[in-house]
């Protein structure tokens, strides 16, 4: 009987009722999404890492089928990666993922973004490194779509598989006895499937906040309906009962438009670029698991939050149906806060990335806890010193419902704290303007006159004109250009300097300086000459090695950027139902004071008022917060793109919720030039 | 003639409904007028034409023999704010300002201090019977002391006319026409005149004539004998 009558008061509730249950099914929507989103990423990122798994060579003793390693190379400025295997004499290993047999010596199969840029190029640039292409590889090997990798098939004694390389994995893999091509998760990997985890706590919990802030609003259009129940002799069981099957009943539907929204956004989500590359639908695709639960709890959630919200008409109902002062909060809810954020400084002294998303986790509930305290407090010292009408009534309803106000700023003051948070994490500025004309060559100790011989003549066969130098255990190679046309003996006289070899090719028209940048065609003609010079060793650049640093700094932003731009949804979404949820709980106040004459702007300065004050204080206190919560684990000096970002973040977080609440004063209108007095 | 409030011909219609049919009614100074009617007669529309908050379709109002139904919104909403007094039913009361606030408001609106808007304010509530509830807000106060802190705000900009739409409608029968003794008694010793609406004759009784409306039209008393 209590779920056939709450579904007649839902559907009974008139225009505004139903509005104010739209704005609630919207908001759970929106949270719902965005939620899906915020977990997804976690799986995303652990399917990639168990995609790219198999390049990560786990060694094997006397069971070894196959002997793997990885290096990177570079064409057009885009890392590729090159695994290189062979199969061992008398064993007959499985294929690496993505292939359909396992690769003969001499044999090459290309992804396919790699295939298209080596019928694109010219063999010079880059086709020439790998003659002998015998197949595509399939998605299953590759991290993201668009990935360029190559699989190169050896003798087992070839000298590429049993030449000294480098064990540090951001050159690449040296050579591995392996069983089979299942790998382990690289670290690189795992370091982003920690960063994901903290961006997702970083959007997750201002988005429960979010969530339960949804369930309170429908509890609070509810309430003078329920108080009545009450007063008529309903039991709480009842009242409770009634208020969480219309919470859930709207917020499950809430949650099934959610779900829709996030599937019509997943084409658009699998472009973020991040880790180098975009992603595959599949990714991001809630597992069925995960889907159905978040069907279940999200209802939950809202459906607890509402009882919560309920508490005052159950213990008391003349509590709601007769306006009182508001108890006051205790002080304990600061007291918590600031514990938690004199505890940051101790979780840098031994940072795991557990602790640190408990931690954040915990800085942003204490946030939460402590806001509408800190709301009530402003909301007095407004009240005090107000000397016209509309500062007055904004800080008297603050001081009246000091909760209802944090949860229309919280959205921005919660991501002042992500801003502040990220903005101080980003890494510093890396040097620009490095060289990508100078390629070095790790070589053998004894090999550097002969190698050194060898690039100068594949530079001259390629028609490059170069500067090559060797040291003890490098050679290096300065481009320069297109060679000039031979005129006679190519190789011109010796240099002055005693570590400069002769043979030496002169630039032609349009030749660079000395580590001066040139065209992306030669860089390419000079990498594809140089391959396999060393084997197992790929020439790089300066520009080269900052390589990984760029990547992980775009990464932090475009992390960043996603993390804020959640965040920045939630709390404009949560500031704009928050506005409409309050201009239709006072809409009988304002109808009447309208008839009493009150000018309109007065209203609209108090609501303003009412958000703006609170807003600029917790803006900024969450924002001193998140600076101070990541000052343990800032990589050096605050920088400069860091601030700019907070600055865009706080100019952003005012705009957005001005501008919700301004979207709501055609309501604030509506509602007052209503001319009838009496409540509906 | 020493009319304050004069409507005349006054004509409204909502859609097809015909809220008032050319309705002529005058409140002399320092008059009590009530306005009495059955639901749906259109006695809450005439009053809101005579306030100002709503503009009729035809005919005129006058206030102090200055025409006011033709004034833009902006215009009418001052005159209402400085000129008129209101006391609705209930819910006119903020909850979130104690009583004296309540009262004060309207002063604050027309530009005076806080200080001595506040002040002024409490100088109303002794005479009122409210003396030692002026920090109380209204959730804290009872249905008649509610109605009373209404009335000291819709008097305290010293208004020429105090509109009241079934003032005691919340409240019991003793508590009610104690609110109406106080309500015609302050508003007349103000020097300001006093339109109620209302379905109850005991109400009715209280002011100096009644005028009785029923679809739309005045069946009795639309001028002072």
């Amino acid at each position: 009987m209590n779920l056939e009558l709450t579904w007649r008061l839902l559907k009974g509730g008139g225009r505004r009722g139903l509005l104010g249950t739209w704005l609630t099914l919207g908001a759970v929507a929106v949270a719902t999404a965005l939620l899906l989103f915020a977990v997804t990423a976690n799986f995303a990122f652990q399917s990639r890492g168990e995609r790219d798994a198999w390049r990560n060579p786990v060694p094997a003793g006397s069971a070894a089928t196959a002997v793997q390693a990885a290096r990177f190379d570079y064409v057009r400025d885009r890392r590729l990666v090159v695994v290189d295997v062979a199969a061992l004499p008398g064993r007959a290993p499985a294929p690496p993922p993505g292939l359909d047999r396992f690769p003969a010596p001499g044999q090459t199969w290309l992804s396919p973004a790699l295939a298209a840029l080596a019928r694109e190029l010219p063999a010079d640039q880059f086709a020439a490194r790998f003659p002998a292409v015998a197949g595509q590889l399939g998605e299953e090997a590759l991290a993201y779509p668009g990935e360029l990798v190559a699989v190169v098939g050896h003798r087992p004694d070839a000298p590429v598989m049993t030449a000294e390389r480098s064990d540090d994995w951001v050159v690449g893999r040296p050579p591995t006895r392996v069983a089979d091509f299942t790998g382990r998760v690289s670290e690189d990997a795992q370091a982003y499937q920690v960063l994901a985890l903290i961006a997702s706590v970083l959007m997750v919990v201002p988005l429960l906040v979010f969530g339960g802030a949804a369930a309170r609003l429908t509890v609070a259009r509810r309430d003078q309906r329920l108080a009545t129940l009450r007063l008529v002799g309903a039991t709480p069981g009842q009242v409770v009962g009634m208020t969480v099957a219309e919470a859930v009943i709207v917020a499950f539907a809430g949650a099934v438009a959610g779900t829709v929204a996030y599937a019509a956004a997943v084409p658009l989500l699998t472009r973020i670029e991040i880790g180098g590359g975009p992603w595959y639908a599949g990714d991001l695709w809630p597992h069925p698991l995960l889907l159905a639960g978040t069907l279940v709890a999200v209802p939950l959630l809202v459906g607890l939050s509402a009882v919560a919200g309920l508490r005052r008409v159950v213990v008391s109902p003349l509590g709601v149906a007769r306006r009182q002062t508001p108890p006051g909060m205790r002080v304990l809810r600061v007291l918590t806060l600031l514990a938690v954020l004199a505890a940051f400084p101790l979780v840098g002294l031994e940072p795991s990335a557990t602790v640190i998303a408990v931690a954040i986790a915990l800085a942003l509930l204490s946030l939460n806890l402590a806001g509408p305290w800190v709301v009530g407090l402003i909301g007095r010292i407004t009240a005090a010193f107000a000397r016209g009408p509309a500062l007055l009534l904004a800080g008297r309803r603050l001081v009246d419902d000091p909760r209802s106000a944090w949860r229309t700023v919280s959205g921005v003051a919660l991501t002042g704290f992500v801003a502040g948070f990220l903005g101080m994490l980003s890494p510093g500025a890396f040097s620009s303007g490095a060289s990508d004309a100078v390629f070095r060559l790790a070589v053998p100790e004894g090999r550097p006159a002969v190698v050194a011989e060898r690039a100068r003549e594949r530079m001259r066969d390629a028609g490059l004109a170069a500067r090559v130098e060797q040291a003890k255990k490098l050679v290096t190679v300065t481009v320069t250009g297109i060679a000039a046309p031979a005129t006679g003996d190519p190789a011109r006289g010796d240099t002055a300097r005693g570590d400069t070899a002769r043979g030496d090719t002169a630039a032609g028209e349009g030749a660079a300086g000395d580590g001066d940048a040139v065209d992306a065609a030669v860089v390419d003609r000079t990498r594809t000459a140089l391959a396999g010079l060393v084997p197992g060793w790929t020439p790089t650049s300066e520009a080269d090695d900052q390589r990984f640093g760029f990547q992980l700094l775009a990464d932090v932003r475009v992390g960043t950027v996603v993390v804020l731009a959640v965040s920045f949804l939630v709390a404009i979404a949560s500031a704009g139902i928050t506005a409409a949820s309050s201009v239709l709980d006072r809409r009988q106040t304002y109808g009447l004071l309208r008839l009493a004459g009150t000018p309109l702007t007065v209203l609209d300065r108090a609501r303003r008022a009412e958000t703006l004050i609170p807003l600029t204080v917790m803006g900024g206190g969450t924002i001193a917060a998140g600076v101070f919560c990541a000052t343990p684990f800032m990589l050096g000096a605050p920088n400069l793109s860091g601030a700019v970002m907070l600055g865009v973040c706080v100019a952003l977080g005012f705009a957005g919720v001005l501008g919700a609440g301004a979207l709501t004063r055609p309501l604030l209108v509506a509602v007052t030039t209503d001319p009838s007095p009496r409540p509906d | 003639m020493n009319d304050v409030l004069a409507g005349r011909a006054l004509a409204k219609r909502f859609g097809r409904t015909v809220a008032l049919g050319g309705v002529d009614l005058a409140v002399a100074a320092a008059e009590a007028v009530a306005i009495m009617g059955p639901s749906g007669s259109g006695k809450s529309t005439l009053l809101h034409c005579l306030a100002g908050i709503m503009k009729p379709d035809a005919g005129e109002v006058h206030l102090l023999g200055q025409r006011i139904d033709d004034l833009g919104e902006r215009k009418r909403s001052a005159l209402r704010r400085t000129r008129f007094g209101f006391v609705f039913q209930f819910g006119q009361l903020l909850p979130e300002l104690p009583a004296e606030e309540n009262v004060a408001l309207p002063l604050m609106l027309g530009g005076v201090a806080r200080q001595d808007a506040v002040r002024t304010a409490r100088q109303w509530f002794g005479p009122l019977g409210l003396g030692g509830m002026e920090g109380r807000r209204p959730g804290e106060l009872s249905g008649g002391q509610a109605q009373r802190v209404a009335i000291a705000r819709a008097l305290v900009t010293k208004p020429a006319m105090v509109f009241a739409d079934e003032p005691t409608g919340a409240l019991d029968q003793t508590t009610g026409h104690e609110t109406m003794r106080l309500l015609v008694e302050v508003t007349k010793h103000n020097g300001a005149s006093l339109l109620v609406v209302t379905h109850d004759p005991d109400v009715a009784a209280w002011c100096d004539r009644t005028v009785e409306v029923r679809d739309g039209r005045l069946l009795t008393g639309g001028v002072a004998a």
